[in-house]
C-alpha cells in the first residue's frame, strides 16, 4: 500500500502557545518500499509517524492510505488507528507487562476477534519467524532487551498490517546487536514486503536501511532522496554535515575571478575550480561561499613540497581500520580520513583536495 | 561494630519500635477482650483469661453485633466499589487526555474533600430524611462515595500516571477503543493501585462515624463503630470486656482483606512494560 501525505501541518497547542511539530510535509511512500524519516530529535519525525498511524490528527493538510483519505481536515475525514491496520514498534517497546509473551503477540488478534486456532497458529509463525518460540511463555520482564524488541515486532508482524511503523526500535539496543538487529528488519521487511515508516535519529541506521529517505529539521523535509543522493548531493548544508559517518568538512571561503577562470581561495591556497565545480560556485553568485570536503576524499600525504594545500595534524583519531586525522590549514580546521598510519600528531602534511567532489553553498543559508 | 551490621541493628531496633507503638494498643484491647475483669493491671484483679466477652458480643441477640457487622461490610463494600469504578475512568481521563484545566479539576476536588463531615451532617439528615432513606444503606452508601472519591481520584491518578502512555497507544494501534485500554490494559498493569485504593477505600467506610451514627436508627442500617459506641449506656456501667471483644472482631475483615490483597499491593506496577 501506498502512503502518501500532502501538505501536512500539526501545531500542538501547549501554554506557552501553540508548537508547530510539523510544517507542510509531503512525501510518498511506495508500496514495499522501506522509507525513513530523519532528523535530530524535536525535528517532528516522530510526529510524522503518529499522524500516519492516526495517533494524532493533522491540524491541516490531508493523508492517503492508497487512494484512501485517511486524514483531511477539509473533507472532515478521520479514520481511528484501529480502523488503519497499522503496526507499530515503540522505542520503549510498549510491551504488555501482565501478559506472557504468546498473549502480548496475541493481543492485537484477539482484540480483533480473531478465531483461537487462528491465533495459535500466527503467534506461532511470528514467534518462529523472530527465533524467540522457546520463550512465548515467559513475561516481559524476564526477557532481556534484545528479546523484548523482537517481541515488540512479532506483536507488529503478527496481523500482517497494510503499513509497518517503526519509531526508533533499535535506540536501546547495545551496538553489536544494533547491527546485527539493522540487518534483519531489513531482510523481514523485504521478505514481507510491508511498506515501512521508519524514524530514527541515527544516520547510519538510515543509511543502512532506507530505500529512501527524508531527512526533517524543524517540522520541514530538508531534503528527500536515496542515501546515495543525500550522500553524495546534499542540498544544504545541514544535510551535509548531518549524512556521512564523519561529519562533512565545512569551511569558509572565497571566489575570485582572473581571465575567466574561477579560483578558490582556501585559507592562503589558491585552487583553480574545474568547469564543473566552477558552473556550480557560479550559480551562488556571491564571493564568500561555504566550502564543503568529506574527510575521506581528502588525500595526505607526509612532507609539505610542492603542495598548494598543506597543514598541521593537530589530533589523530584510531579508528582501527583508519585514521582520522585533525589538520589545520591556515587556520581552517579540516577532518581527514587516511590508511597511512604512518603519521603521527603534530607532522606537516600536504592535502590533495578533489574539487570535483566538494559542495558549494551559500553562507548563512540552512 | 562494623558500619554495616550498625546499619542493620538500628533497622531492626527502629522497626522493632515502630511495630511496639503501633501494637500496643490493639495487644491491649486484645487482653482486655480476653481478661475476666477490665482492670486486670491493678494488684487486686490480675488477669484472667475468659471468651465470655466473645461469646456474649456474638450470641447476646439485643446487642446485634452480628448485624452490625454486616452491615458495616455491605456499606463499606459497596462504598469502595463504587469508589473505585468512578474515580478510575476519571484518573484515566485525567492522566491520559488533554484536558484544559487539568490541575484545576484536580484541585477542585480536593478542595470538596475538605469540607468538615461535621458541617454536613445536619444537611444530610435532611436530605435523607426527605428521600425517606434514614436506615438505609444507600443512606450511608453514597454519602461516603462522595466523601471518598477524591481522595480515590487522587490516588489512582498517580498510579495511573505511572503507566507509561506507550502502552495506551500500543493498544490503540491494536485496535482496541479507550474503554478496552482502560479495561483489558490499564486496570491489570495498575492492578496494586486499584486494589490499595479499594482497600483504603473500605478502611476509611468501615471506620466512618459520625454519617452512620446521625443517618442510621437500628441493626437495619447501623454499622460496626455506631454499634460499639452504643453499647455503653445500655447498661449502668461501661462494658470494657464486651466493647473490646466487639472491636477485635471488627479488625478481622480488614486484616482479611489486607492478607487476601497484600500480593497484589506490593507485586511491581510496571515491571517490563518498557525498557530498563
Amino acid at each position: 500500500m501506498r502512503l502518501s501525505f500532502s501538505e501536512v501541518s500539526k501545531t500542538f497547542l501547549s501554554f506557552r502557545g501553540p508548537v508547530r511539530a510539523v510544517h507542510g510535509v509531503d512525501l510518498a511512500v511506495e508500496e514495499g518500499e522501506l522509507f525513513v524519516l530523519l532528523g535530530p530529535s524535536g525535528c517532528g519525525k516522530s510526529t510524522v509517524l503518529n499522524l500516519a498511524a492516526g495517533l494524532v490528527k493533522p491540524t491541516s493538510g490531508e493523508i492517503r492510505f492508497g487512494e484512501r483519505v485517511v486524514a483531511s481536515r477539509d473533507r472532515k475525514v478521520f479514520v481511528p488507528p484501529k480502523e488503519r491496520n497499522v503496526a507499530m514498534v515503540f522505542q520503549s517497546y510498549a510491551l504488555y507487562p501482565h501478559l506472557t509473551v504468546f498473549e502480548n503477540i496475541a493481543f492485537p488478534l484477539r482484540v480483533g476477534g480473531e478465531e483461537k486456532g487462528e491465533i495459535q497458529r500466527a503467534v506461532s509463525q511470528a514467534g518462529r519467524t523472530l527465533g524467540i518460540g522457546d520463550i512465548l511463555h515467559a513475561r516481559p520482564a524476564e526477557l532481556s532487551g534484545g528479546q523484548r524488541q523482537r517481541v515488540a515486532i512479532a506483536r507488529a508482524i503478527v496481523r500482517k498490517p497494510a503499513l509497518f511503523l517503526l519509531d526508533e526500535p533499535l535506540s536501546n539496543l547495545d551496538a553489536g546487536l544494533r547491527a546485527s538487529t539493522r540487518g534483519e528488519l531489513k531482510r523481514l521487511q523485504r521478505e514481507l514486503g510491508i511498506t515501512t515508516l521508519y524514524v530514527t535519529h541515527d544516520q547510519t541506521e538510515a543509511m543502512t536501511l532506507g530505500d529512501r529517505i527524508a531527512l526533517l529539521r524543524d517540522g520541514r523535509v530538508v531534503q528527500e532522496g536515496s542515501p546515495e543522493d543525500l550522500y553524495g548531493r546534499p542540498g544544504t548544508p545541514f544535510v551535509a554535515s548531518f549524512i556521512g559517518q564523519v561529519p562533512m568538512n565545512l569551511v569558509n571561503a572565497s571566489v575570485l575571478e582572473e581571465g575567466g577562470d574561477l579560483y578558490l581561495r582556501l585559507g592562503e591556497a589558491r585552487l583553480l575550480l574545474p568547469s564543473g565545480p566552477a558552473a556550480r560556485v557560479r550559480i551562488i553568485n556571491s564571493t564568500e561561499i561555504l566550502f564543503g570536503i568529506r574527510p575521506e576524499h581528502i588525500g595526505v600525504a607526509r612532507g609539505i613540497a610542492g603542495s598548494p594545500v598543506a597543514g598541521t595534524v593537530t589530533a589523530l583519531e584510531n579508528l582501527g581500520r583508519e585514521v582520522l586525522l585533525q589538520v589545520r590549514v591556515d587556520g581552517l580546521p579540516l577532518s581527514v580520513l587516511t590508511n597511512d598510519k604512518s603519521i603521527r600528531e603534530g607532522e606537516a602534511v600536504a592535502l590533495d583536495i578533489p574539487l570535483e567532489a566538494a559542495h558549494f553553498y551559500e553562507k548563512g543559508v540552512g | 561494630m562494623s558500619e554495616e551490621r550498625q546499619v542493620r541493628t538500628l533497622h531492626l531496633a527502629g522497626a522493632l519500635g515502630m511495630t511496639i507503638f503501633s501494637l500496643g494498643p490493639i495487644l491491649y484491647m486484645a487482653l482486655t477482650a480476653a481478661s475476666r475483669r477490665p482492670d486486670f493491671l491493678s494488684h487486686a484483679a490480675g488477669f484472667e483469661f475468659t471468651v465470655a466477652h466473645f461469646d456474649s458480643v456474638l450470641r447476646t441477640a439485643s446487642l446485634h453485633f452480628p448485624e452490625y457487622l454486616r452491615n458495616s461490610i455491605v456499606v463499606s463494600g459497596a462504598s469502595a466499589a463504587l469508589c473505585v469504578s468512578i474515580a478510575s475512568p476519571a484518573a484515566y481521563a485525567v492522566t491520559r487526555l488533554s484536558l484544559p484545566g487539568r490541575v484545576f479539576f484536580l484541585l477542585s476536588v480536593l478542595a470538596v474533600s475538605m469540607f468538615p463531615p461535621v458541617s454536613m451532617v445536619g444537611y444530610l439528615f435532611q436530605v435523607m430524611g426527605k428521600l425517606g432513606w434514614i436506615n438505609t444503606y444507600q443512606a450511608l452508601v453514597l454519602p461516603y462515595t462522595a466523601w471518598i472519591l477524591p481522595l480515590s481520584l487522587w490516588i489512582l491518578t498517580s498510579y495511573f500516571a505511572q503507566v507509561p502512555a506507550d502502552l495506551d497507544r500500543a493498544a490503540l494501534i491494536d485496535g482496541c477503543s479507550r474503554l478496552t485500554i482502560l479495561r483489558k490494559v490499564i486496570f491489570p498493569v495498575a492492578a496494586p493501585g486499584i486494589f490499595s485504593t479499594a482497600l483504603l477505600a473500605f478502611i476509611i467506610a468501615f471506620n466512618e462515624l459520625l454519617f452512620a451514627m446521625m443517618l442510621s436508627t437500628d441493626h437495619a442500617a447501623r454499622t460496626v463503630p455506631v454499634g460499639i459506641a452504643l453499647f455503653e449506656g445500655l447498661h449502668g456501667e461501661i462494658p470494657w470486656g464486651v466493647v473490646m471483644a466487639a472491636s477485635i472482631l471488627t479488625t478481622i475483615p480488614v486484616i482479611l482483606l489486607t492478607l487476601v490483597f497484600q500480593r497484589r499491593i506490593i507485586q511491581g506496577l510496571t515491571r517490563g512494560a518498557v525498557k530498563g
